[in-house]
This record gives C-alpha cells, structure tokens and sequence, in this order.
C-alpha cells in the first residue's frame, strides 16, 4: 500500500468520524423538537402509571413520584434545554463576535479595553454571574437564554478576536487593503466567510456550556416552575427521591451527559478537520 | 524580576478593579428595588417611609458616589450589612471562608494526584489501549457537570454501600475523623470534575517535552527512561502545569458553588446560593468580591511563580502582549 492511499484511507476515517458526529448531534436535536410527536403521554400527566414504576413496556423509563411517564417529561424537558441552549447560542454569537471582531480590527485601546473587560468577566466563575442575574430577572426559559447568552458571550468576543486578528494577517488582506478595499467590506464579506468554521467550533462549545449552565442553575433551584421542568429540575426532583427510585434520576442524568457530549463532540471533530486543514496547506 | 512582578501586579489590579465594579452595576441595573424587596410586602409602609430607608441607604445618591462609598468599603473591609439579617456581611462570609478553604484544599491535592498518576500510567505507551481508554475518560469528565459526578458518587458509596454519609459538615475542631469523613465525597466531587482538563494539559505537555531535542541527548548518552522521565521531563513540564494549576484553583472554586450546596457544606459557595435565592444582593455582592479577589490573587501568584522557576517567562509575556 502506498503512503498516498494510507493517507486516504486516514481521511476517510476521519470524514466518517466527522459525518458521525454531525447525525448524532441533529438526531438528538430533532427528537427533542419532535417531543409532542415522540411523547407517549403529555409531560404533565399525572399517574399515567403506578408511582416509582421501573423501566417497562408501557413506560420505558419509569414513572416518578406523581406517576408521571419519565420519558415523555425527558422529551419535553429536553426541548426546553435544547431550546434555551439554541437560544443562548445565538445570543453569544452575535454579542460575542460583534465584540470580538471589533476589538480585533480597531486594535489599539479599544482592543486593550474590550479583552481587559473580557478578561474581567472570565475571571468572576460562570454561575457567580448566573446566580446574579436569575435572582434579579426570576427564572423563566426566557430569562435562562439571556443569561446563559450574555454569559457566554466573552469567550466567544475572545475566540473571534483571534481569528480576526490571525485572518487579517494573511496575504490576501494585506494585499487587498494595499490595493484600496475598504476595511469594513473586506471584513464583512471576506474575512467573516473565512472565519465561520472557526465560529461554528465554538457555537457548538456554548451550547454544551449552556446545556451544562442550565441543568446546574436548575439544579440549585433556579430552574422553571413545575409543572414544567427542564432536565436539570427532572435531575433534582429525581435527586430529591433518590432513596425510592434509582430510575427517576439515572434518565434524566444520562440524558443530559448524552446532550452536552454530542454537542461537545461534534465542536471537537470540527475543530480536528480546521487543524489537519490549516497543518496541510 | 522587579519589572515583571510590577507589570504582573498591575494588570491584576486592572482585572479585579474591572471586575468589582462589574459587580456592583450589574446589582444596580438589574431590576429589584431592595428596599422594597425587603419592606413593601410589610404593613404600614407608606412611600414616605421607604424613602427615608432609601435616603439612609444611601441609594438616593448618584450611581457614582454610591460606587465610590461602597469601595471605600470595600477596601476597609466592609462590605455593608444583610438585607434580610441584618448582620454584617463580612462577618457572614468570614465564618463561610474555613470550610471552602478546606475544601478547596483537599480538592486541589485530590485532582494533583490523581492526574500526575493518570497521565504518568497514559504516556508510558502513547496511543495504546490503557492511553486512549484514558483519553475517553477525559473527554466524559470534559462534559459531567459537577453535581452529576456527586450523585454518582452519593448513590455508590451513601446509599448502596453506607460507607460515607451523605452530606453534612463538622468543623475540624469538634473531631478530624468526622470531618474528613464529611469531607471525602465533596473533595473527590471537586477533584473528578478538576482533573480532565489537568490531565489533559499535562499530557500534552509532556508528550510536547518528550519529542524536543534536549530529551534525544539525554536518551543518546544511555540514560534509562525513567531517569529521562523524573530528570528531563516532568522539571520541563512543571512550569505550563503550574500555571494550569493557578487556573485550576479558580475552575475548583467556581465548581465549589454546587458541589458545597448539594453536600450542605457551609462555605461561601452555598452561602452564595442562599442568598441568592433570597435575594439577599449585599451578600452576594460581597462573597463575589471576595471569590473574585480570591481568583485573581492566585493566578498572581502562580504567575509569579512560573516566573521565578523559568526566567523565559518574564520575558516572553512582553512579546507575546
């Protein structure tokens, strides 16, 4: 075998990896957004079944304390997080790149005063900042996406900054500002295109981190109101009943592993093909 | 040295002057009055009355002389009173500190270990079955949120094997025994949720150390790996571990907020949580302050560290700004 077609073959491995990686990650966001459709029982249904049912034909993953089909409250719960991390994503992106890219072509003390404030943000822990805000605003789906968004938002302004500032360094800029482009354009429709991957990396990252932001905050109690619940408050009902039934907490628990590791590794198989790109060109 | 550990010391004190007053106007300008937080729902509070509370407060003045006042306070040690119990907050948090300390001590000695093994047991073979395997584990522990780890560990060894309790906590000096008994399943909650990302970061660090040119010598002149290893290696790889160990410090007290809370530890994390709950902003504001000084203390030191173990770093840090 030649050292091409090892080569090959090392691509395809990875393409396979990566094509996998991006399945699981829109499997799992569509059977969560299909929950009505998919749910056996309404989420809110009380004793469908016995109370503290094991695993069974009529419901897969038990029942819960009110009697209540745990999977379809896992399919509703996960729309909720999904959606709030969706919503946060969004958030962060646009908050986090506008403030990322600014700072990176203005330089100067805009920079220094940007990534200072940045850094001032990154340095107060994450749920420090959470506790503040959904103390303040109450916690509603609503308030949890602003949140987890505004949260996010400084990593992100970090990673655009640098994959601004590492594009306008490369050749075609230099050249085509030297030839008279405007800046701004060239930025918005050149060096924007040219860093999207790099964004999307980091789209992915977030929305493991606000899956993981959300399930914490409900976890303390920050969560929704029931009857409603995310997976974070299925978690700490399930917690709070953990001496009458393993099932009621391990599913939701397992879920949400399952949610924040799809998210994080599709980020990680992205950011694998940018590098092997950029090493081989 | 002088001019590195002024420049060093001066860019914290940016960070934390930035980050405490981010603390205080993102109090300001969320919604909720505190005085009438804590006095509209009583009877008999007429506006004229929670205006004089207001003016007492001192919340009548401008946005900045309230800033102003309140860090003079700060800098003096005071950081106001409760809202709801009307303590002084410093004296709340002073009594939360010895319990997150001790936490976040045994947590930091926990994931040292337990990732200098791993990584010790990984790299004997790169890319092997056991390496790859911890690879895995890794990259799991990268995506559990802490508390999933602490009712992983709870349900094992509280509930099917009674061999810990459950939660709780018992100063040190009413009895160590009880203490560290109380104390394990909190500290390894921390040190699983720690270790992936200083495993990770040594690994690398090592394998990077392992293919320089210094190492070939070392191996070409006949010493045995493990001299190689305990000689060349690890002293190389110390100086990025450390600096990762000053931002471990920091992830181990961020992650000590749920982990204190679900294990009924009082430190300043549940304190947190509780006032928070209770929208008791004072508090808040002020064991902010102190986990924010803390944060950013620590990565000062461990900064200065690194540049005391490895000149280069003195250097470099000017470049690299």
């Amino acid at each position: 075998m030649t050292f091409e077609a090892l080569k090959q073959m090392k691509r395809m491995k990875a393409n396979l990896r990566g094509s996998a990686s991006l399945i699981l990650l829109l499997g799992t966001l569509a059977i969560f957004l299909l929950a009505n459709v998919l749910s056996p029982y309404g989420p809110n249904e009380i004793g469908v079944g016995d109370h503290f049912a094991p695993p069974s034909g009529a419901h897969l993953f038990g029942t819960d304390n009110l009697g209540r089909d745990l999977l379809s409250r896992i399919l509703f719960g996960g729309r909720i997080t999904v959606l709030i991390a969706l919503g946060a994503t969004s958030i962060a992106l646009i908050l986090g790149s506008a403030w990322g890219i600014l700072a990176g072509i203005r330089g100067g003390w805009i920079d220094e005063f940007l990534m200072r404030t940045a850094d001032a943000l990154m340095a107060v822990p994450l749920i420090l900042f959470a506790l503040f805000c959904i103390s303040a605003l109450g916690s509603s789906v609503a308030s949890l996406i602003l949140v987890a968004g505004i949260l996010l938002s400084p990593s992100t302004a970090r990673m655009a900054r640098s994959a601004v500032k590492a594009e306008l360094a490369s050749p075609y800029v230099v050249s085509a500002v030297a030839s008279g482009f405007s800046k701004v354009r060239l930025v918005w429709n050149e060096v924007m295109v040219n860093i999207a991957p790099q964004l999307l990396v980091q789209i992915s990252i977030n929305a493991a981190s606000a899956v993981m932001l959300e399930a914490t905050l409900s976890f303390v109690g920050f969560g929704l109101q029931p009857p409603n619940a995310s997976l974070g408050t299925l978690i700490l009902q399930g917690y709070a009943q953990i001496y009458n039934s393993i099932w009621f907490v391990l599913f939701p628990v397992i879920t949400v592993m399952m949610t924040i590791l799809v998210f994080n590794n599709y980020g990680e198989q992205l950011r694998l093909s940018l590098d092997s790109k950029r090493s081989s060109s | 040295m002088r001019n590195f550990i002024l420049r060093r010391a001066a860019s914290s004190a940016i960070v934390l002057v930035l980050s405490v007053v981010t603390v205080f106007l993102s109090i300001r300008i969320l919604p909720g009055d505190p005085v009438l937080l804590k006095y509209g729902a009583q009877t008999g509070a007429t506006p004229a009355a929670l205006d004089a509370l207001r003016e007492s407060a001192g919340l009548n003045h401008p946005m900045l002389v309230q800033l102003m006042i309140w860090l003079g306070g700060v800098v003096r040690g005071d950081f106001g009173t409760s809202f709801i119990s009307q303590l002084p907050v410093s004296e709340l948090v002073g009594q939360r500190i010895p319990a997150t300390l001790e936490l976040t001590f045994f947590i930091v000695i926990i994931a040292s270990i337990l990732s200098v093994l791993l990584v010790l047991i990984a790299i004997r073979k790169p890319g092997s079955a056991t390496d790859r395997f911890i690879g895995y584990v890794t990259s799991i522990g990268f995506s559990t949120p802490s508390f999933i780890i602490g009712i992983i560990l709870v349900y094992i060894f509280a509930l099917r094997w009674h061999i810990l309790p459950s939660q709780g906590f018992k100063p040190m000096d009413l009895g160590v025994v009880q203490n560290m008994k109380l104390m394990i399943l909190p500290a390894f909650t921390g040190a699983m949720v720690v270790s992936p990302y200083l495993i990770k970061y040594l690994r690398t660090s090592i394998l990077e150390t392992r293919v320089s040119s210094y190492v070939r010598t070392a191996k070409g002149k006949g010493l045995s790996s493990s001299a190689v290893l305990f000689r060349h290696i690890l002293p190389n790889s110390i100086v990025p571990t450390l600096t990762m160990l000053g931002m471990i410090v920091g992830f181990a007290l961020g992650g000590v907020f749920v982990i204190e809370y679900m294990f009924a530890v009082p430190g300043i994390g549940s304190l947190a949580i509780e006032s928070a709950s209770a929208r008791d902003y004072s508090v808040l504001q002020g064991v902010s302050v102190v986990v924010i000084a803390f944060f950013i203390i620590t990565t000062f030191v461990f900064d200065l560290v690194c540049g005391f173990v490895d000149p280069r770093q003195r250097v470099l840090q000017v470049k690299s700004r």
